[in-house]
């Protein structure tokens, strides 16, 4: 089997082959009009370097920021909005909350880019009603057909519905749809029930409304991408990464496009906590430090966490679909460094980008950045950038340093840089401490996984910062999230609301939960065998979310395997106890618990991706992997000679005691004094402390 | 202490962790809440203080709440029961006559120990949703301050790690909802003690002198950051007027809002002195956890715009000290015990936009066109089957005033409120509740300008059962204010009927309590609308064009106010038809009759001497509903020895100054209380200002032109007060009928 993980950023396509000849990467730069040229560019590159022809790869996975992009750039689909007679404008008025507590002049996404023109929502008669969803007004549907004139006048490719308490019954959705369909045949249409089908219609109009933004966009590129990678030979399978980690299929992310808004930094997580477990460590923090931007994800006991699908935003819009827990926060290699006119100092959110770049690639950057900070550091070496690849000159990175900063602070060059990396590695600290220590999760137990070009530089510092118990390096830690997407699983999730007392429920109660549930795992299981997975590879997770009556936020309660029972319920209720405990550290212990959604996901277990073991040192020393010695500095402040060593020629077992530098094509990884590193089986890196 | 400059590295990486700790204990507050004033509007506040209860950091969760609990502290000190803090003591404290923001804002304090000896309190504040008050939820027409409901003052719930049981049970049995009171209680602590946890990691990692001197040093920063600011505003007194609808019971009495503010150098005065003394009901303000914090958020935003400015300055008590807050003893803003003052949102907010319109003279690209200024509180509930009440609080949404680069935001929360709302779908399936209509208004235009004004919401909610319904809001008179050109928005208004009978509606004040309301009973509420900001006719004509095809604007309105002809059918503007249009609307003499005023920066008359309506009333004379008034209040008396005293102004034209009191006390003499001067519009002319300023009295007016003529080295302020003052003179003399006289005298 030859499988092929793509993944498209901002600057560069990551991919990687694996065949029963080995594990090929490679690397080009993205084409951001178009990504699905470079994708084809890199595999074709990638099966001429493996020797295998493209008509061998069986399986192509493919991690996009397509949907994203059209998010940030605003440039989604024309949509139309039928919605309920007297609520024209849930979708601009939102929760109406500001997204500033002080200011005057700020911007508000759902009213400045609204994802639907007020002229398109256009209010149609009908009613819903609570509790049972019974219709006490049925759709009127010559209203229906008057919309959709106005929305064929209009030009209008997509159409959303959103009618409210759909969610109990979707009756008037439906129902509007089938003319929709029927009126505006090939259009772009969705409904919010099967979009997000739960309580709050701010959040389920805003979801649903954001897949018909971003779908038929979405669409024609995967569509496209699907008939050059065809026209050129590639009869593999593609699959697309969801934000949730799981896999799924071009149709099934064409209707559902929401489903991969995240898709970008998901491979990343994956690749992240699959490089850990080779390692044998099951608790992890992922850190993927980019050129603007670092993602961090912290991974108990091996599972990747979802986020609550209410704290989801996208370009300030509430997305209620299931993404992997991590944040992002607005620190990198290129962040730039800088004082303010009261004399206080940052380090980012703003970034140098590519271009002009830092200072020391010499297009013009005259502000330092923290790529410069390492360099004027002694911590990158100007000939092994990208192998030699980037020319860099390390006077320009000084220069910057020394008149934006140590001058103004009154500070040495070196203090002004080291200052710069203190900053910035507190900065991710606390993003790292928020996904971590603020759940309850401790990271002593954890290790720190960096990666991304400019990870390991960070790993030990970080790792310290959180009181980690030491870093594991990935084998190539710039193509991890690539790696990432042969490491996944197909996948599936379907939810639906059910709202009742838990702690209260009789054995009627929990046959209802029951029914529900086999529901949602018989849809899951259409899906997956829609895609041809066997039923001897489908595992299905089923959850509760719930709360205690009368919170507002649910908590996610493991459903027991089995017909739901009493006994169930009851067990649903202690790990509901449970987990409130861990996230906020107290529990209602007599509290009513109420269920409020069923979610089931599922999966197809997908064979990991078989990394090589590498040769044994056998008693062979690390001088055959030694380059040369050069001064560098540490954060404690000390200057040293340390010696650099080509990280290729290092084998299993071999132990580099800090200070060194390990060089690598896109990575350089620092091992501070008194640190070891340790070369696992698979090559990769193990830092802690020196024995 | 002996402090010790701190690197600006490790104070940045402080600064982090202080942010990051008052965070995370917003977020557990509010996500284990039971009560959606709490969990679902967010209507908390919580963060570390030192013990001098200076604010260390503090939660981005609500504004009114961030800077109210330094005032707390204050009331705790002077109140604590047995008078020691220990550890594992957790105070309750709620008194508004012991620094609270009002009563339902009930506070946790938790001392933080560091080996053995007080280095902080862990503290947060949460709006509860019944502590057993005259009416269920909230409250208007009260007698006084026993009427709110339990007040706590320094009182411990927990002495020595030990819960006071008997006052566990007491909570328990005196509010309509114990339960959300007992558990939201809890989720208080849980949050507090989280930040005594996180203070003390702190204190571990870098030691404790360094973490206290950091703290230190990053409150000075805030506050340099706020003074460079504040002196880039030119020196001057800046005055602003407007008025509330009534106090709850006295509806044909007007309540007056002055402000002044006052720059000098780099301090600000907000001096409110003039303004209505208190009143009988529980329409009064606490002086020190809600009229000052209401400032400070005034000029936080409009100084250190979280959206504009480059550096997120921390969240300290740096940004509180460069302002001074003036209030007399015995007026509306400052009540005497034992007062009533927990209805209290709608006065402070409307402070809030008088001083924007104060400052507009000088930082006309800063400040923005008249908000709703005020807010929507309601109150539902009703007893179920069992016999336990049930309790809603709602926010309803403002709207902003038109803004110098773009418009203002329509039904979201308006200045100091920052709430969230309760989901429709959420409220119908937990509460005998249902909305039968929530989108924008539709019955009236917001304000017109270059950038208009914010449409304000209309939402009918519907009682399924019996029960009562409490409403605290404003602004049904006084009309959010254009500027430089921008028309008046528009004001709130508020309906009661019943779902079978739509036609039968009482239309109802803005403030009421304890309304006793029947199953099927609608309450229809009309946000304000915000005022424009700039000439109408210089808005382009397509941006006209897609307010139209949006429905913020219809076509009558657009040709009216904004001189563009629309043509529906092909969804397009009429280019010539609206040049010709906008060209003779240009022409018409009248236009700027229809602007609303800036601030006056006359008024010399000095405390206890009465003047004629506020500004804004003068300007929208051209109304005949507003045109007479009823009286006003008188203003309270002086300012009582807690708030600093400030002496007049140097005048900025010595010879004149005796004469415009003689002016004024001549003019009061022949028109008696019923006379107003404001200035119309200032433009820059050669090297000073010029302005156009209108006396009017018993419906006639006289406008004149006055100069700050080879004063243009002077500050802005100081320049509009001298061209100011010369056309009061004009206006006054002519008035007067002397013309020549007077205008030799100067």
């Amino acid at each position: 089997m030859n499988r092929v993980g793509v993944d498209v950023g901002g600057t560069n396509t990551d991919l990687v082959l694996e065949s029963a000849r080995g594990v090929h990467v490679h690397k080009v730069p993205s084409t951001p009009q178009d990504q699905s040229e470079g994708v084809l560019r890199g595999l074709q590159e990638l099966c001429e370097m493996a020797g295998v022809s493209p008509r061998d790869i069986d399986l192509i996975v493919h991690g996009t920021t397509v949907a994203t992009n059209i998010t940030i750039e605003h440039n989604g689909a024309e949509v139309g909005m039928l919605t309920t007679r007297n609520f024209r404008d849930i979708l601009h008025i939102g929760r109406h909350k500001r997204p500033y507590n002080f200011s005057l002049h700020f911007e508000v996404p759902w009213q400045n880019r609204p994802l639907v023109k007020r002229r398109n929502r256009i209010p149609i008669t009908e009613r819903i009603l609570p509790p049972d969803g019974r219709i006490e007004t049925p759709l009127a549907e010559d209203e229906v057909r008057d919309a959709i004139a106005v929305f064929k006048r209009r030009g209008v490719e997509s159409v959303v519905i959103g009618f409210l308490f759909s969610f109990i019954n979707d009756a008037h959705e439906r129902q509007a749809r089938a003319i929709v369909e029927r009126e505006m045949p090939g259009v772009y249409v969705c409904c919010s029930c099967e979009v997000a089908n739960v309580i709050r219609e701010f959040e389920r109009f805003s979801t649903a409304a954001m897949n018909a933004f971003i779908g038929p966009k979405t669409t024609v590129y995967l569509h496209r991408l699907q008939k050059k990678l065809a026209d050129n030979g590639f009869g593999a399978a593609l699959r697309l990464i969801q934000s949730n980690g799981g896999i799924s299929t071009i149709e099934a992310c064409s209707k559902r496009a929401v489903s991969i808004l995240m898709s970008g930094p998901a491979g990343g997580v994956i690749g992240g906590r699959s490089e850990g477990m080779l390692c044998g460590s099951d608790n992890l923090i992922t850190v993927d430090i980019g050129g603007t931007s670092a993602d961090i994800s912290t991974i108990p006991d091996g599972r990747i966490k979802i986020m609550n699908p209410r704290d989801s935003y996208v370009s300030g819009h509430p997305i209620l679909v299931p993404m992997i827990d991590l944040v992002t926060i607005g620190a990198g290699g290129g962040s730039i460094a800088h004082i303010d006119s009261a004399g206080g100092f940052h380090v980012g959110p703003r970034s140098a980008g590519a271009d002009p770049g830092p200072a020391c690639y010499g297009k013009g950057g005259e502000e330092p950045t923290v790529t410069d900070a390492q360099v004027a550091l002694g911590r990158l070496d100007a000939d092994k950038l990208l192998g030699g690849d980037l020319p860099i000159d390390p006077s320009l990175a000084e220069r910057a340093v020394e008149e934006k900063i140590a001058k103004p602070l009154g500070l040495s060059r070196r203090e002004a840089a080291l200052g710069i990396i203190r900053v910035i590695n507190s900065n991710m600290a606390l993003a790292i401490r928020s996904n971590s220590v603020a759940r309850g999760v401790d990271p002593r137990e954890f290790s720190l996984v960096p990666f991304g070009g400019a990870g390991p530089l960070h790993g030990v510092a970080l790792a310290e910062a959180v009181s980690a118990r030491d870093v594991i390096v990935p084998v190539a830690p710039g193509i991890t999230a690539a790696m990432g997407l042969l490491e996944t699983d197909m996948q599936y999730e379907h939810a639906r609301s059910l709202i009742m007392s838990l702690t209260r429920a009789d054995a009627g109660g929990a046959r209802r939960i029951d029914v529900l549930t086999a529901e949602l795992v018989a849809e899951c299981r259409r899906d997956l065998e829609n895609d041809g997975v066997p039923p001897e590879r489908q595992r299905y997770q089923r959850i509760a979310e719930c709360r205690y009556h009368g919170q507002g936020f649910e908590l996610r309660a493991e459903i027991p395997a089995g017909e739901v029972g009493t006994a169930a319920v009851r067990e649903i209720v202690a790990s509901f106890h449970a987990q409130h405990r861990l996230d906020y550290g107290y529990a209602f212990d007599d509290g009513e618990v109420e269920l409020i959604t069923v979610r089931v996901i599922g999966t197809e277990e997908v064979t990991p991706l078989e990394v090589a073991k590498l040769e044994a040192a056998n008693g062979l020393g690390i001088d055959e992997a030694y380059l040369y010695s050069r001064e560098t500095t540490f954060d404690d402040g000390e200057s040293v000679s340390t010696p650099r060593y080509d990280r290729l020629k290092l084998r299993a077992g071999h132990r580099v005691p800090g200070p060194a530098l390990l060089i690598q094509h896109n990575s350089t990884i620092l091992v501070p004094p008194r640190y070891q590193c340790e070369v696992g089986a698979h090559g990769n890196l193990l830092i802690r402390r020196g024995a | 202490m002996a402090r010790q400059e701190i690197d600006p590295i490790t104070l940045q990486v402080i600064s982090g962790a202080l942010d990051t700790i008052a965070e995370e204990m917003g977020h557990i507050l509010y996500r284990m809440s039971f009560s959606s004033i709490i969990r679902e509007s967010q209507d908390l506040g919580a963060g570390l203080f030192d013990t001098d209860f200076n604010t260390l950091c503090e939660s981005e969760s609500t504004p009114l709440h961030i800077g109210s609990l330094p005032g707390y502290l204050e009331g705790i000190r002077d109140s604590l029961q047995g008078g020691v803090w220990h550890e594992g003591d957790v105070v309750i404290h709620n008194h508004p006559y012991y620094g609270s923001s009002h009563s339902p804002d009930i506070a946790i304090v938790i001392p933080a120990f560091y080996k053995g000896e007080l280095v902080a309190y862990s503290a947060n504040t949460a709006h509860h949703l019944d502590i057993g008050a005259a009416t269920p939820g909230l409250i208007i027409d009260i007698p006084d301050v026993y009427a709110e409901g339990m007040l706590f003052a320094g009182t411990k719930l927990y002495e020595r790690g030990v819960r006071n049981e008997a006052l566990w049970e007491y909570i328990g049995r005196n509010s309509r909802a114990a339960r959300q009171l007992q558990d939201d209680l809890d989720a208080q602590i849980a949050s507090a003690r989280l930040g005594v946890r996180r203070f003390g990691e702190l204190l571990e990692r870098y030691g404790k002198e360094t973490v206290l001197s950091a703290t230190h040093q990053l409150m000075d920063y805030t506050e340099r950051v706020l003074r460079q600011r504040i002196a880039a505003i030119p020196d001057g007194e800046y005055r602003a007027e407007g008025w509330l609808d009534d106090d709850g019971r006295n509806r044909d009495v007007r309540l007056p809002i002055k402000v002044c503010v006052r720059v000098k150098g780099d301090g600000i005065e907000i001096d409110l002195t003039g303004s209505a003394d208190q009143v009988e009901t529980g329409f009064n303000v606490p002086f020190e956890g809600s009229t000052k914090v209401a400032c400070f958020c005034a000029i936080r935003s409009l100084l250190l715009d979280a959206e504009t400015s480059e550096i997120k300055v921390p969240s300290n008590q740096g940004s509180f000290r460069p302002i001074e807050v003036i209030a007399p003893k015995g007026s509306i803003f400052n009540p005497k015990f034992p007062a009533a003052a927990e209805a209290r949102f709608s006065q402070i907010n409307r402070v809030i936009d008088l001083i924007y319109k104060a400052l507009a003279p000088v930082l006309p690209n800063d400040i923005i066109a008249g908000s709703s200024a005020t807010l929507s509180f309601a109150a539902y509930s009703g007893v179920k089957p069992n016999g336990e009440y049930w309790v809603f609080l709602e926010v309803n949404e403002g709207s902003y005033g038109g803004r110098p680069a773009s418009d203002g935001p329509d039904s979201i929360d308006n200045l100091m409120a920052n709430t969230r709302n309760n989901p429709l779908e959420d409220l119908a399936i937990h509460l005998p509740m249902i909305c039968d209509r929530y989108e924008l208004r539709d019955d009236v235009m917001p304000g017109a300008g270059r950038h208009r004004g914010g449409i304000g919401v209309v939402k009918k909610q519907r009682v399924l059962t019996s029960g009562f319904i409490t409403h605290e809001c404003d602004r049904h008179t006084d009309v959010p204010w254009g500027i430089f050109g921008g028309t008046s928005g528009q004001c709130g208004a508020l309906q009661i009927y019943n779902a079978a009978r739509p036609d039968d509606i009482r239309d109802m004040p803005a403030k009421f309590a304890g309304l006793r309301v029947s199953e099927g009973d609608v309450m229809a509420f009309y946000g304000p609308c915000g005022g424009g900001y700039g000439d109408p006719l210089e808005r382009p004509p397509e941006q006209v064009l897609e307010d139209v095809l949006d429905d913020f604007c219809t076509v009558e309105h657009a040709r009216q106010a904004y001189g563009v002809v629309v043509d529906l059918d092909t969804e397009s503007v009429d280019l010539r038809a609206t040049e010709a249009l906008r060209s003779r609307m240009r022409a018409d003499p009248r236009r700027g009759e229809r602007e609303d005023s800036i601030s006056t920066t006359i008024d010399r008359r000095g405390d206890g001497v009465r003047r004629g309506p506020g500004a804004a009333l003068a300007a929208s004379a051209a109304d005949p509903a507003r045109a007479t008034g009823p009286g006003e209040r008188r203003p309270a008396a002086t300012p009582d020895s807690t708030t600093r005293r400030v002496g007049p102004l140097p005048a900025s034209s010595p010879a004149g100054a005796s004469s415009i009191e003689d002016l004024v006390a001549r003019l009061n003499a022949r028109l008696g209380d019923d006379w107003s001067f404001d200035v119309l519009r200032h433009q820059r002319n050669g090297g000073g200002i010029e302005v156009v300023a209108q006396l009017g009295a018993n419906g006639t007016r006289v406008q004149r032109t006055g100069a700050s003529n080879g004063n243009g080295r002077l500050p802005l302020g100081a320049q509009l007060e001298i061209a100011s003052e010369a056309a009061f003179r004009s206006c006054a003399a002519e008035m007067l009928g002397e013309p020549g006289r007077i205008s030799d005298a100067h």
